[in-house]
């Protein structure tokens, strides 16, 4: 039975994705609380004269709003906000004790270690709310922004993070992206690319519900008005070295064109029937792309297409994302320690035999940065804003990351490696094999092409919980709201 | 026995419940978390020792866990294997203690949730008869079921000694910091060796044609 969820109470940024091209996102630290909690009650009140409204996630019809606004808050953002000592114990140990501290989980070590975070993570403590405001032009975005770092000694901001999408929701090392995000039981999600995998329970999402691991719940923080419908991101400040990345596929693309296994993996004079048509350097490239993440560069997914970017007929938007891996046992299209397999390994075998869906996590990400242009190259920091959302943060986001991204855990031929993608990858023991029929090829002392700058762990409350939330003065609520359990 | 070795022995059992205590009062020590590596036989081949105190330790309730144990060990066997991680497991009584000893590759707390999705319900059973068990089922209590195990786990002492005790600048003083570790942790591992380490156990079973 589809659960029942009381859209008004959820924000809106979870189960859906607003496909706005501007965001900012401001890191902020609470500077009064009671005017901080002021804010918020505000920000809740319907009245959009009084502070610019957090984004539900009722249905818009056809009256999609120009701006967006969501907030998510740190376990010291909850703490400054006056929640009391019992209810900040009952979240989670891993909110509690927050992204820097799980760095070597995290394999956010070397490049990526937290002590080389850019100045606004360093001191975690102070780290306590993220606002997002998305919209569809820079002007709105900016009004939006100025109002809520104006608030009257509510903040103190931090930093302000700004994103901005690419045409063709492509990301900066060149591939598009939002492609394929879980379908949740119960969930309409206009713009979800079908697929046939299992349809995900709510409570992978959302706290309060079933989860995809059989009779399982996560603890719902205390009070029930406080956790119920919230949710968890990941937020993560990801550098992306772009030239590097594109230096790696030219030096493999020479590589391959020495190695005797090419002829089977692209047989030559098939890239002149590509559309465009490629040079076989160009090709080699573009194959070795498609290799490391799963796709290729325009979407087209290795399963559905193993030897071209543009297969005829064509693959049509809606297959871009319905295909499995159980007709690949061997990775022969795509390779099992490809970015996308790897982070979700669908109907594939897995070693841990109950995770394969139980795992998924909703990503949400804009690229920020200068787009890189290979004919004009310029050095500069270039990344993408990354969020991932999920209802357990060390069963989804961190399981991930730990043993599947980084360890290769989920299959015995790929143990031992790391994403080629998004691996912690130390050039001295790197390696990224896939099969080419009866042989295998391998490229080795890679470097990483993704270095974490910066994030943290944020609480996504609901709209009654931000009601909770600003309702409480030193500690406790002034006015106990309805159903608000404290004795959990 | 001479009188200097009597006097010794009377030392020593001052030491052993003034001085401690002492020591206990003024420098209270918090068992340190295990830190994790991403060096990957760090990550791999990982122990769990589970030592539970039976609430009834006599031989009747001894009998009972040990009925309890093999009446179930073929589910508990089949859960084990369909969590995909485990290396080996042992059930024994030690004393008034159920134990469960296991080797299993990643994280601590995936693995127990693994167990949960597995045999969480097996295990619930068992767990009704142990002192101050952890609230069931443990399926809607996740949390708390992984901190009950967590705690109930021997600690494990690394090779480096020093490495457990990071803030202590004084080297004389790692003889009391491990007075009072071992004071506040009853059981602890004190060594593990691995014949293959940096191999899990998928690895073996693919290359020994086990199927994984």
């Amino acid at each position: 039975m589809e659960p029942l969820i009381d859209w008004a109470d959820l924000q809106g940024n979870i189960l859906r994705g607003y496909n706005k091209t501007y965001v900012r996102h401001l890191v902020l630290t609470v500077d009064t609380p009671a005017a901080a909690r002021e804010w918020l009650g505000d920000a809740i009140s319907g009245e959009d004269n009084r502070a610019p409204q957090i984004t539900t996630a009722e249905p818009w019809g056809d009256d999609k709003p120009r701006t967006c606004v969501n907030i998510g808050i740190t376990h010291a953002g909850l703490a400054a906000l006056g929640v009391s000592a019992a209810s900040l114990a009952s979240f989670p140990h891993e909110f509690v004790l927050g992204m820097a501290s799980r760095s070597k989980m995290l394999g956010d070590t070397g490049p990526s270690n937290p002590a080389g975070w850019k100045r606004e993570w360093q001191n975690q403590d102070r780290v306590h709310l993220m606002i997002s405001v998305h919209a569809d032009d820079a002007a709105d975005r900016a009004a939006i922004a100025d109002r809520i770092i104006g608030a009257s000694g509510a903040f103190r901001l931090l930093a302000a993070l700004d994103g901005e999408g690419f045409p063709g929701d492509v990301v900066h090392f060149g591939y598009r992206d939002s492609i394929s995000q879980p379908q949740f039981d119960g969930v309409h999600g206009p713009g979800n690319l079908p697929d046939d995998q299992p349809r995900v329970e709510i409570g992978a999402m959302l706290l309060g519900y079933d989860t995809p691991i059989e009779d399982l719940r996560w603890r719902v923080p205390s009070p029930q008005v406080l956790g119920l419908n919230g949710s968890f991101n990941a937020f993560r400040v990801l550098e992306q070295q772009v030239e590097e990345f594109e230096e790696f596929l030219t030096a493999g693309a020479l590589a391959l064109e020495e190695n005797p296994l090419t002829v089977q993996l692209l047989p030559p004079g098939a890239e002149a029937q590509w559309d465009p048509p490629m040079t076989r350097h160009a090709a080699l490239r573009e194959m070795i792309a498609a290799k490391m993440l799963g796709r290729w560069r325009n979407g087209v997914p290795l399963e559905r297409s193993p030897q071209s970017p543009s297969p005829n007929p064509p693959i049509g938007k809606k297959e871009l994302n319905n295909y499995g891996y159980s007709h690949d046992p061997d990775g022969q299209r795509c390779p099992i320690g490809s970015h996308m397999r790897r982070s979700n390994p669908r109907d594939a075998k897995t070693v841990q035999r109950n995770t394969n869906h139980a795992r998924r996590l909703i990503r949400r990400g804009i690229p920020y940065g200068p787009r890189y242009d290979p004919s004009h190259p310029i050095a500069a920091e270039r990344g993408l804003l990354g969020s991932f959302m999920c209802a357990s943060l060390t069963a989804q986001f961190e399981a991930l990351q730990y043993d599947w991204t980084n360890l290769g855990l989920l299959d015995p031929r790929i143990t031992g490696t790391n994403d080629p993608m998004l691996g912690n990858n130390d050039p001295l023991f790197s390696r990224f094999t896939f099969p080419v029929g009866e042989g295998k090829i391998a490229f080795k002392g890679f470097s990483s092409f993704v270095h974490t700058r910066g994030g943290a762990y944020l609480f996504q409350p609901s709209i009654s919980a931000i009601g909770y939330l600003a309702s409480l003065a030193d500690g406790k609520a002034k006015q106990s709201p309805a159903g608000a359990d404290h004795g959990n | 026995m001479t009188i200097i070795t009597k006097v010794k022995a009377f030392l020593r059992k001052i030491a052993e419940t003034v001085l401690v205590a002492f020591w206990r009062r003024a420098t209270p020590v918090k068992t340190p978390q295990p830190e994790y590596s991403t060096d990957l036989a760090d990550n791999l081949q990982m122990h769990m020792n589970l030592v539970m105190p039976l609430a009834d330790q006599t031989a009747v309730g001894r009998a009972e866990a040990v009925q309890a144990v093999a009446a179930n060990i073929d589910e508990l066997f089949t859960g084990l294997s369909n969590v995909g991680t485990v290396h080996f497991a042992r059930f024994d009584l030690v004393g008034g203690n159920l134990c469960m000893y296991s080797v299993f590759d990643g994280d601590f707390r995936a693995y127990i949730r693994d167990f949960i999705s597995v045999f969480g319900s097996v295990f619930d059973a068992l767990l009704g008869l142990v002192a101050n068990p952890p609230p069931s089922p443990s399926a809607l209590h996740p949390e708390e079921f992984i901190d009950w195990i967590h705690r109930h786990d021997a600690f494990q002492i690394p090779r480096d000694l020093t490495s457990l005790f990071p803030k202590e600048r004084n080297i004389k003083n790692l003889p009391r910091d491990l007075i009072l570790l071992l004071d506040a942790n009853s059981n602890v591992q004190i060594g593990r060796f691995s014949g293959y380490p940096g191999v899990s156990v998928a690895q073996i079973r693919h290359e020994t044609g086990l199927g994984w």
